[in-house]
């Protein structure tokens, strides 16, 4: 059996690429990528521990989090489409007009 | 058999208050008869309730007749208390319901000619009268002090809306209607100020004592078990009651302001009732006054200096009520000197239970009470004369009168009693009384701290000398001598009904004082036996002590040289002109002149008292609204608006700031778990 810490380095791996990629990328598409990565990176560990523990809870717990991360991706996607019809950019630092 | 019926007293007064009040335009001459009609039975139950109980077993064995009835309860940290409301008969009661309401009465009959010109302002006249004389009388009869404490503030109500009648329509016109109004204003609030003292007072008595009711206060036991301390300050409270009510030294000033209501009203207020109530609270709250001696020593050194004074404040007026009412002021002073300086004996006598000392501090008692209703008289016919004669001439200023003699025979006869009397000349009643005041004065000379009372004695038989002068410069002045500008339209002699009480009163004022000597000082006079206070029977001394006393005095003989060398001085400078006053003042310009002419610039001294007082604690006041109270409010306000201005800035709308502060915050947050779980070793 692999060791659990191979699964618990390969997520904090993953949620590592996926925030530096939130905090780096420019293009709204990309970090809407990279989130997901990170929504990944936690359902890994779920599963992970799931099995480890012997209770189906967490893996449960993952179905839950793939539904809620795909109507965040679908509102997410509404939202951009709309910025890019009025701005026709995805780009997060020209849309900056919610400010004070 | 009437006794019981003794609280129709005020009733009836209060009764042709309302009648009056609600249909006295109606009625003949604004509801002045019916007015007349209501004193007139309240003298006549006065006459029978006195008699009634001058015969009576209680007053034969020294108590008062009480009765009264619940009125409210309550109950607090403190304790609960109950209050009574109902009637105190004795003799000093008697007495002053007997004076006052017989002295309204006739100030009563006197207002039917002189407000004849008032119209439809006498309805509002009569009626305040009339209620002013239900107070005075309740005042009288009240058995315990909170009872008292309102028919007091119906008077000082009465006297605000009397003082201020002709706060409009003046028939001098405007200015006098101000002067009117403020002079109302100035009564009120100087009055105020003592009452507030006096309420304190109450306040205090009540939480010692547990009850407000005359007959448990003047109980001795009850007196016994409560710390004098306690009395003490309840007493000089009560007694700053008394300084602005009897307008003592040192809110006097203003009494003569008060001259700006209508003549009468002066004579009911300055003669016969209100300034008497105050003088009336000091004899009747005695029991307690008398246990502590430093307060009498107090109360002896305001009367002395208030006499002295407004004696010399008299000696250089030009208005002819205003020189009345600075006697006014010194007369007061004089009483209150007397049971000031009788008490003081009285208190060291109970301290050391000595009969000889209590039965000395009683005379000054029977002194102040005798010169309270000499005065009465004198000053209710002096006040009424020269309302009698400024209804004739039409001016209160005596440069213009002079020569009214032949015109006025009736008021110049009747003033000139008025005035012998008030000057102390022999036998007449100012000379008894007078001479009884300083002679329990003289009695404390032997007591500690004795040296007060010399000094004061001297300042009240100076008073005396000032007495008769200014009182015969007044009557010299009005009466005598060439006529002045006014004296030339004189109208003669005023009516019947103006002149009758002046008669009647003369014989009063002439005589009044002789009652000394048909067992005044037996009837009203206090005693004190070790267990209870007796105001009344027995403990008095008879007429001949007095006699023996007054006239084996060669000190007698003095004040009376004096009363009679200010008279002579009065005739030399104002009916023979021999003597120039003008040479003593250097025409009027010397400082003491000035001193005495701008009444020792006390009315100044209050303005800028009140400027100062007033207006530096308005500016402290403002400040704190303004600056702290106000201040905190936008402070706080705009210390929200500004942070949230600031706070705003972090708003950038870039994403990434957003999303570097989650990341950031989630590492620190990490890192202080890690950190606690490192240190801690665990949860």
């Amino acid at each position: 059996m692999i060791p659990i810490e191979f699964f618990l380095i390969f997520g904090g791996i993953l949620f590592a690429i996926g925030a530096y990629g939130v905090l780096t990328k420019t293009n709204a598409i990309v970090i809407l990528m990279c989130i997901e990565l990170m929504l990944n990176a936690a359902n890994i560990n779920f599963v992970a521990f799931a099995a480890y523990n012997g209770d189906v809870l967490g893996q449960t717990f993952v179905m839950m989090t793939i539904v809620v991360a795909a109507a965040e991706v679908a509102v997410g996607i509404a939202i951009l489409l709309n910025a890019y019809k009025s701005k026709k950019t995805t780009d997060v630092d020209e849309l900056t007009t919610m400010r004070w | 058999m009437f006794i019981e019926f003794s609280w129709l007293i005020p009733l009836i007064p209060l009764l042709c208050f309302v009648i009056i009040g609600f249909f006295g335009t109606k009625m003949h001459e604004g509801g002045g008869y019916l007015a007349i009609a209501g004193a007139a039975v309240s003298t006549l139950i006065a006459v029978l309730v006195s008699y009634e109980y001058w015969t009576s077993a209680a007053f034969a064995s020294g108590v008062p007749y009480v009765a009264s009835m619940e009125w409210f309860a309550f109950t607090s940290t403190t304790g609960s208390f109950v209050m009574n409301v109902g009637v105190y008969i004795d003799s000093l009661a008697c007495m002053m319901m007997l004076f006052s309401s017989f002295i309204s009465l006739l100030i009563f009959i006197y207002s039917v000619g002189y407000m004849s010109h008032e119209g439809n302002k006498k309805r509002r006249y009569y009626a305040e009268v009339s209620l002013f004389l239900s107070g005075m009388l309740g005042l009288v009869v009240s058995s315990n002090f909170l009872e008292m404490f309102i028919f007091w503030e119906i008077m000082g109500l009465c006297s605000y809306l009397l003082i201020g009648f002709w706060s409009f329509k003046h028939p001098e016109g405007d200015a006098a209607s101000i002067n009117a109004a403020s002079a109302a204003k100035k009564a009120f609030l100087v009055t105020r100020l003592g009452d507030v003292s006096l309420m304190g007072g109450l306040f205090v008595l009540l939480y010692a004592f547990q009850s407000l009711d005359y007959t448990v206060l003047f109980d001795v036991n009850n007196i016994a078990a409560v710390d004098s301390n306690m009395i003490a300050l309840a007493m000089l409270l009560v007694f700053g009651g008394v300084i602005g009510k009897s307008a003592q030294f040192p809110l006097h000033d203003w009494l003569p302001d008060a001259m700006a209501g209508p003549t009468t009203v002066s004579a009911l207020i300055h003669a016969a009732t209100m300034v008497k109530a105050g003088v009336y609270l000091t004899a009747r709250a005695f029991p307690l006054f008398v246990q502590v001696e430093y307060v009498m020593l107090f109360v002896a050194v305001i009367g002395g200096v208030t006499a002295f004074i407004a004696a010399t404040m008299a000696l250089n007026n030009m208005n002819i009520k205003k020189v009345l009412a600075f006697s006014t002021l010194s007369q007061l002073g004089y009483m209150i000197l007397g049971l000031g300086a009788g008490g003081y004996v009285m208190a060291i006598g109970i301290k050391h239970g000595d009969p000889a000392l209590i039965a000395a501090g009683a005379a000054g008692y029977v002194a102040a009470c005798l010169h309270m209703m000499n005065h009465a008289f004198f000053k209710a016919l002096l006040f009424l004369g020269s309302g009698s004669v400024i209804h004739a001439v039409g001016t209160e200023d005596m440069r213009q009168m002079g020569g009214l003699a032949k015109h006025m025979p009736i008021t110049s006869k009747t003033m000139l009693i008025g005035s012998l009397s008030i000057a102390g000349f022999p036998l007449l009643s100012g000379f008894w009384s007078k001479d009884l005041i300083l002679e329990s004065v003289m009695d404390a000379f032997t007591e500690p701290v004795g040296w007060v009372f010399v000094i004061l004695w001297t300042l009240a038989v100076i008073t005396a000398l000032m007495t008769a002068f200014y009182m015969f410069r007044m009557w010299y002045m009005t009466f005598h001598g060439e006529e002045g500008h006014a004296a030339k339209h004189c109208h003669g002699e005023s009516p019947r009904t103006m002149t009758l009480p002046l008669m009647i009163l003369s014989v009063f004022a002439a005589a009044s004082g002789l009652l000394i000597l048909f067992g005044f000082g037996d009837t009203v006079c206090i005693g004190f036996d070790g267990t209870k206070f007796i105001v009344g029977n027995g403990h008095g001394h008879d007429a001949m002590y007095y006699l023996e006393h007054i006239f084996t005095n060669v000190y007698t003989y003095v004040t009376i040289l004096l009363a009679l060398l200010g008279i002579y001085v009065a005739y030399l400078m104002y009916n023979k002109k021999t003597l120039n006053p003008g040479r003593f003042n250097k025409e009027g310009q010397s400082f003491i002149y000035r001193l005495f002419a701008n009444r020792w610039w006390f009315p100044e001294f209050y303005d800028q008292l009140s400027l100062k007082l007033g207006y530096g604690t308005a500016c402290g006041v403002d400040f704190i609204d303004k600056q702290i109270i106000d201040g905190t409010v936008n402070g706080l306000s705009s210390s929200v608006v500004g942070g949230g201005e600031v706070l705003s800035r972090a708003q950038t709308g870039n994403l990434h700031s957003y999303a570097g502060v989650v990341v950031g915050g989630t590492i620190i947050l990490a890192v202080i778990a890690v950190a606690l779980f490192y240190f801690m070793g665990g949860i």
